[in-house]
């Protein structure tokens, strides 16, 4: 199976702490994949080191077919080469309306004098109306983000992810503060998205995960502790050691 | 000459006091002691010293005082002092007192260059006087105007010298005549090596006068002691000047001079020719000049091929005033290594100096640090509590007129008053603006403006004193080149204890703690039972007391104005800034740099301390390129906005 | 295009309606036209208003929709009133040298020409040599490309340095804070070329014009202060309308989810950054003239601050907001420190506004951020929601 993106040997510290150690995970052109483990297994630093936002000490992030290295690549250049990440808590621009936060995500030419010149087109309108339909938002377009439910914020930026389209997908915690019909519509959300692209999911709730059903990867002190079905790793006596043991506890 | 040879005959006959007593012999020169002349007198001094009377000296003494008087009559010689028109005479060779009226008797006034003379001899009899004071007079005068003939005495009276520090300086004051009198060149070599040892600004001086050049132009090089020559094209224009005031050559025709020919000689409109009104470019007045200059009526143009040639066809060069080169080689190899030691000491002195500087930034900013480190918040107001510090002082000193009393009282005062105005702000100002730092900033800003304003309508415009206590008057001299002043010790002192006093809070105590896990994270502290509200009351207060106490130190040794506040902001800006947030030692680091840098650029120009301000801001932006987040930055979550 | 840019911005028409008919009535009743209602002198602080104005509209769009707190707008202005300057003194220096030259039986030549006129600008800081900088002072056209340019190299050079490190916030605030004292201490000293603290001077005097009364200088320069600051509007309307304008206060609000966007966050502040240094520049080129003389004491640090000032008060994030705050503060601080304002006798104290006008702004100041985050514009909204 061709391999999307590659992360080998990554081993970032700070001040001494090894945030993520000799980290190697691969993940394919299509398809789910959650990511769970306890607090401080370095979930959010894996991201950040996909996404450009921590250089690692040492290790490589290769993408996509062309085997490009995305170390000391920006976060926008990252982000132009088609890796699109939402945040544990919802970050849209909440002065502006909902159609101005997808219109800004939509994939066009990002420099300056193109945004400067940009004219609406009845090309992007469509795409915007058929992003908002899918995160079920086609009301609220012309509302301003910040009035918006806390799920509503979650499927809005989860929608400028889509409208970037991009090739993988960094979703953190999606499903924090939603309630249980909000949680099966983000599923369906990421399901559908995953059809056609890579979609990584870092959660903390097994309910959210099991809801998921794919493939899981449990990370600890910042290095894989077990793969595959939620089952396989659930029935892991390590895993259920430092993780699901203690959960339970 | 002859007094060095009469020296050493009084050295010898000293002790065998001869048996003729010195009226007599004042008697045998009774004109030129009546009215001496400067070239006349040194025989006679020479032959009174020769005498070895004990009685000399105090003649010399009064003779130069004007208290000699002659009488008229008789032409005897008495030393008198004039009271109500009599005179108390006083016998040169008895002593005995007589009093008489003061007819009768004429005053000896010697004139100004006699009594330097009667001066000069006397030198050898103060050098040996009882009186430790009076010797060091004498030492004093000969280091002042130091001469050939002092030479000798000094070396006399060096056997019997007591007291040890006379010793020294009399050895110190013997090596420094002989580099530059001793008859023997090699004695002079050997006196110029020993001089070499030392960096005062006197043995520096001295090698100088040794090295001293006068500069000379030729058509060859003669034959003397050349220190340079020189290449006239490096100044062609100045070199020239020198030939033109040697009378070797005509002075340059200047655009003035051409401008002036052309006016003087406008013949019906033109001039050697050409019409005046094309006269405006250099081409054709050149051309108007050379007609004229051809038909003799203005002197031949002297342009710079002219002057180059000249300047080509001589030499130019220095020659010293001491004629041996051997001296002059060996003062320049004592003087270059004199220079480095000298340089040495100076960077010495300039690393006090950065040091001091360094102490007074870290005052007036790890206030400034610590807040921001704490709370992210920067006070634009800080100058201001600095200010408000000083003027506490300033305030107590009214009342208190003890310095020390007041200082001791100022500095308490000043916190508490500091403290109390910082915590009363974050009440009520920065405590609803968490979160918008930048509205922070602008917020304590219209404070610092009402602060500042509201200083100059109370105190007034002009600069307050804050005077220091008498004992951190003065400096700690080390030497010529190192030397401190003691309030700037006492400043940096004050610096080692605020250092140690907030690690001190901030390592080892409860507060400390509590205020280390509000840096590091709210969120977490708060639910730890730790109420941030408290912390970053207490933490702006103990920012704004030490900005209180940095007022007192600053007012110390800086004027007390309600700009100083404004005058030191920037630069704790930058220390925090360039030292990293939220770290003591960070702002250690970010002072010292600053200050360092900043003395550092004043040393390679001194005359421009703006530009040194300038380069300095220029080197921060710069460094803030390759480090961001300051010298000393945190890493990790910590760091991440 | 025009059409609906200014049909989804009517707040744009409104402004520049009001503007024209401020324009309009000041020029009527100015000694220009004859009534003389409104005295030279004012017409001239009215013209300086426009620019600062401007100055204004540019600092709210590089704060209030970039985020970017720049506390050295002020130095852009004061590069566009050097740059101006130059030309002013040098042009109107020459003609009264050229004046003083044509009595003389002999020509001068170009060198002596010269010579005299840098005797005349430098010879307050001892120097008679042109430095390198004037070497376009005789040409209008080459000083005005300079008005645009040297703010815009400067901005470009500082601003690519600052955003490409990731400086932010109050570290950027505090960085062109630095920048701009470093500007006035450069200027300050005698050798800067630019005359030291002496600055520039006779700026009013327009060479050519000799002949024009001042009356018509000054309101030529207001009317130009008013265009400039009308296209200035309609220029930043545009550029924070659209795409651009959501993006930019993407920055201010979110800079890190802009980036993930894809977006390079600093080519967007370094052209926000420099457009606006170039606006400032353009601004101060027209102000000082008004103003006559141009020293580097103008430049300090605390000048950008107060600009800050004049955009919180008037509120930021509107453009009429700025104009409002800049109008407002500017005229209010010279009505009391110009000793307009009477005192107040409390009886046993009585207050002089020129003592205490500094206190009372630096208190209002607080309470307005305190409690008016969105300042004097932000009336409008409750004056406009209030019938709804």
């Amino acid at each position: 199976m061709p391999t999307l993106l590659e992360v080998s040997g990554v081993t970032v510290s700070f001040d001494g702490f090894r945030a993520i150690n000799n980290l190697s995970i691969q993940f394919p052109p299509t398809g789910l994949r959650a990511i769970i483990g306890p607090n401080g297994a370095g979930k959010t630093t894996f991201m950040d080191i996909v996404t450009g936002k921590t250089k690692p000490d040492e290790g490589h992030v290769i993408w996509g077919e062309e085997n490009v290295s995305l170390l000391g690549l920006s976060e926008s250049d990252i982000a132009t080469r088609g890796i699109g990440r939402k945040f544990q808590k919802p970050t849209v621009f909440e002065a502006q309306t909902v159609r101005q936060n997808l219109a800004m995500a939509l994939k066009n030419p990002r420099s300056p004098f193109a945004v400067l010149t940009h004219r609406k087109t009845a090309e992007n309108a469509a795409k915007i109306e058929a992003i908002a339909e899918e995160i079920g938002l086609t009301d609220s377009l012309t509302r301003i983000a910040g009035e918006l439910s806390h799920g509503q914020k979650q499927w809005l930026e989860i929608g400028m992810l889509l409208a970037q389209d991009p090739r993988l997908l960094l979703v953190d915690e999606p499903a924090a503060g939603m309630t249980v019909e909000e949680r099966e519509k983000t599923t369906d959300i990421l399901r559908r998205a995953a059809e056609t692209r890579s979609v990584v999911v870092v959660e903390h709730d097994m309910e959210f995960v099991r809801r998921l059903d794919c493939k899981v990867t449990v990370l600890h002190e910042g290095s894989v502790l077990a793969e595959g079905s939620l089952d396989h790793v659930t029935s892991d006596q390590t895993v259920i050691d430092v993780y699901l043991g203690r959960g339970h506890a | 000459m002859r007094i060095l040879l009469s020296a050493f005959v009084f050295m010898f006959c000293a002790m065998a006091a001869s048996a003729q007593d010195l009226q007599s012999l004042l008697q045998d020169n009774a004109d030129d002691i009546a009215k001496p002349s400067r070239n006349s007198i040194g025989v006679v001094l020479d032959q009174m010293v020769a005498t070895g009377l004990p009685q000399v000296p105090a003649f010399l003494e009064q003779w130069s005082d004007k208290n000699v008087w002659q009488d008229d009559i008789t032409g005897t010689f008495f030393m008198a002092t004039e009271a109500d028109d009599t005179l108390t005479l006083t016998d040169i060779d008895t002593g005995a007192e007589t009093t008489v009226p003061s007819d009768g008797f004429t005053q000896l006034k010697p004139n100004g260059g006699v009594r330097r003379v009667i001066g000069t001899a006397l030198v050898q009899f103060q050098l040996i006087d009882p009186d430790t004071t009076r010797r060091a007079a004498a030492l004093e005068s000969i280091a002042r105007r130091p001469e050939a003939s002092q030479l000798a005495p000094l070396m006399a009276s060096l056997e019997g010298e007591t007291d040890p520090a006379l010793l020294a300086r009399k050895q110190n004051l013997i090596t420094i005549l002989s580099a530059r009198f001793a008859e023997d060149p090699a004695d002079r070599i050997a006196a110029i090596e020993a001089l070499a040892e030392e960096t005062s600004v006197e043995t520096r001086a001295v090698l100088n006068q040794i090295l001293a050049t006068k500069p000379g132009v030729a058509t060859d090089l003669p034959d003397a002691n050349i220190a340079a020559q020189h290449d006239p094209m490096t100044g062609p224009d100045g070199y020239y000047a020198a030939l033109v005031a040697a009378d070797l050559a005509t002075p340059l025709t200047t655009p003035d001079d051409i401008r002036a020919a052309m006016e003087a000689n406008i013949i019906d409109g033109r001039v050697g020719g050409v019409p005046t009104a094309q006269l405006d470019t250099d081409a054709a007045r050149a051309r108007a000049y050379a007609t004229l200059a051809a038909a003799g009526t203005v002197p031949p143009l002297v342009g710079i091929p002219e002057r180059d040639n000249a300047l080509n066809t001589h030499v130019f060069f220095d020659t010293y005033t001491e004629d041996d080169p051997a001296i002059t080689t060996a003062a320049r190899n004592a003087l270059d290594q004199v220079e480095t030691a000298v340089a040495l000491a100076q960077t010495v002195d300039l690393g006090l100096d950065a040091l001091s500087l360094a102490s007074i930034y870290f005052l007036a900013a790890i206030g400034l640090a610590i807040t921001f480190g704490v709370m992210g918040v920067i006070n634009m107001a800080h100058g201001e509590f600095i200010m408000m510090g000083a003027y506490t002082g300033y305030v107590i000193q009214l009342f208190v007129p003890d310095y020390t009393i007041a200082i001791i009282i100022a500095l308490p005062t000043a916190f508490a008053i500091t403290f109390a105005a910082g915590v009363t702000m974050e009440r009520l100002v920065i405590r609803h603006l968490y979160h918008r730092p930048l509205e922070t900033l602008l917020a304590t800003f219209g404070i610092s403006i009402a602060l500042q304003q509201l200083a100059k309508n109370i105190f007034g415009t002009q600069a307050r004193p804050l005077t220091s206590p008498a004992w951190l008057d003065g400096a700690w001299i080390i030497s010529d080149v190192i030397q401190i002043s003691y309030i700037r010790i006492a400043i940096f002192i004050m610096a080692l204890f605020f250092l140690a006093l907030i690690l001190f809070i901030l390592k080892r105590t409860r507060l400390g703690l509590e205020v280390r896990a509000v840096t590091q994270n709210p969120g977490m502290a708060a639910s730890m039972g730790i109420n941030p509200d408290r912390i970053n009351m207490l933490t702006f207060g103990l920012g704004s007391g030490i900005a209180g106490i940095a007022g007192v130190a600053i007012g110390l040794y800086a004027k007390v104005t309600s700009e100083m506040g404004a005058d030191y902001i920037v630069q704790s800006f930058m220390t925090v800034v360039v030292g990293g947030v939220g770290n003591v030692w960070g702002t250690l680091a970010g002072a010292s740099l600053i200050g360092g840098l900043q003395k550092g650029i004043e040393w390679f120009n001194p005359s421009n301390t703006l530009a040194a301000q300038t380069y300095m801001i220029l080197f921060i932006i710069l460094f803030i390129q390759f480090r961001p987040k300051g010298i000393v930055a945190l890493k990790g979550r910590a760091a991440a906005d | 295009m025009q059409n609906s840019f200014i049909a989804r911005n009517p707040s744009v028409l409104w402004f520049l309606a009001a503007l024209g008919l401020f324009t309009f009535g000041v020029t009527i009743l100015s000694e220009a036209t004859g009534l003389g209602l409104i005295s030279t002198s004012f017409v001239k602080t009215l013209g300086k208003t426009l620019c600062l104005c401007l100055i204004a509209i540019a600092m709210d769009v590089v704060w209030g929709y970039c985020g970017i707190l720049s506390l050295g707008h002020f130095a852009f202005f004061g590069i566009g009133g050097y740059a101006i300057g130059m030309w002013l003194m040098y042009a109107r220096t020459e003609t009264i040298v050229l004046e003083s030259l044509a009595g003389q039986n002999i020509p001068a030549t170009p060198q002596e020409i010269s010579d005299a006129i840098g005797n005349q600008i430098f010879g307050v800081v001892g120097s008679s040599d042109f430095p390198a900088i004037w070497a376009f002072a005789d040409s209008l056209v080459l000083q005005l490309a300079m008005v645009v340019l040297m703010p815009g190299l400067l901005a470009l050079v500082f601003g690519w340095l600052a955003f490409r490190s990731r400086v932010t916030g109050v570290y950027l605030s505090i960085l062109t804070q630095a920048m701009t004292l470093a500007l006035s201490l450069y200027l300050f000293q005698n050798d800067s070329g630019l005359r030291g603290n002496n600055g520039l001077s006779g700026l009013q005097n327009i060479p050519g014009f000799e002949a024009t009364p001042q009356a018509t200088i000054s309101i030529i320069f207001f009317l130009a202060s008013a265009f400039a600051l009308g296209a200035g509007y309609l220029f930043f309307a545009w550029v924070i309308s659209g795409k651009m304008g959501s993006v930019v206060q993407g920055i201010r609000d979110n800079e890190a989810r802009v980036r993930f966007l894809g977006y390079q966050v600093e080519s967007y502040k370094l052209f926000i950054f420099t457009i606006t240094a170039i606006v400032s520049g353009i601004a101060g080129a027209l102000y000082y003239p008004q103003a006559g003389i141009i020293n580097p004491g103008e430049i300090a640090p605390i000048a950008s601050i107060y600009l800050a000032v004049w955009v919180a008060i008037g509120g930021r994030g509107r453009l009429y907001g700025a104009v409002i705050g800049a109008a407002f503060v500017s005229l209010l601080s010279s009505w009391f420190t110009g000793g307009g304002a009477p005192n107040v006798n409390l009886g046993f104290y009585t207050i002089q506004w020129t003592d205490w006008w500094l206190v009372l702004l630096g208190l209002s100041f607080v309470v307005v951020t305190l409690y008016f985050p969105k300042g004097i514009g932000g009336l409008f909204d409750y004056l406009v929601r209030k019938p709804s």
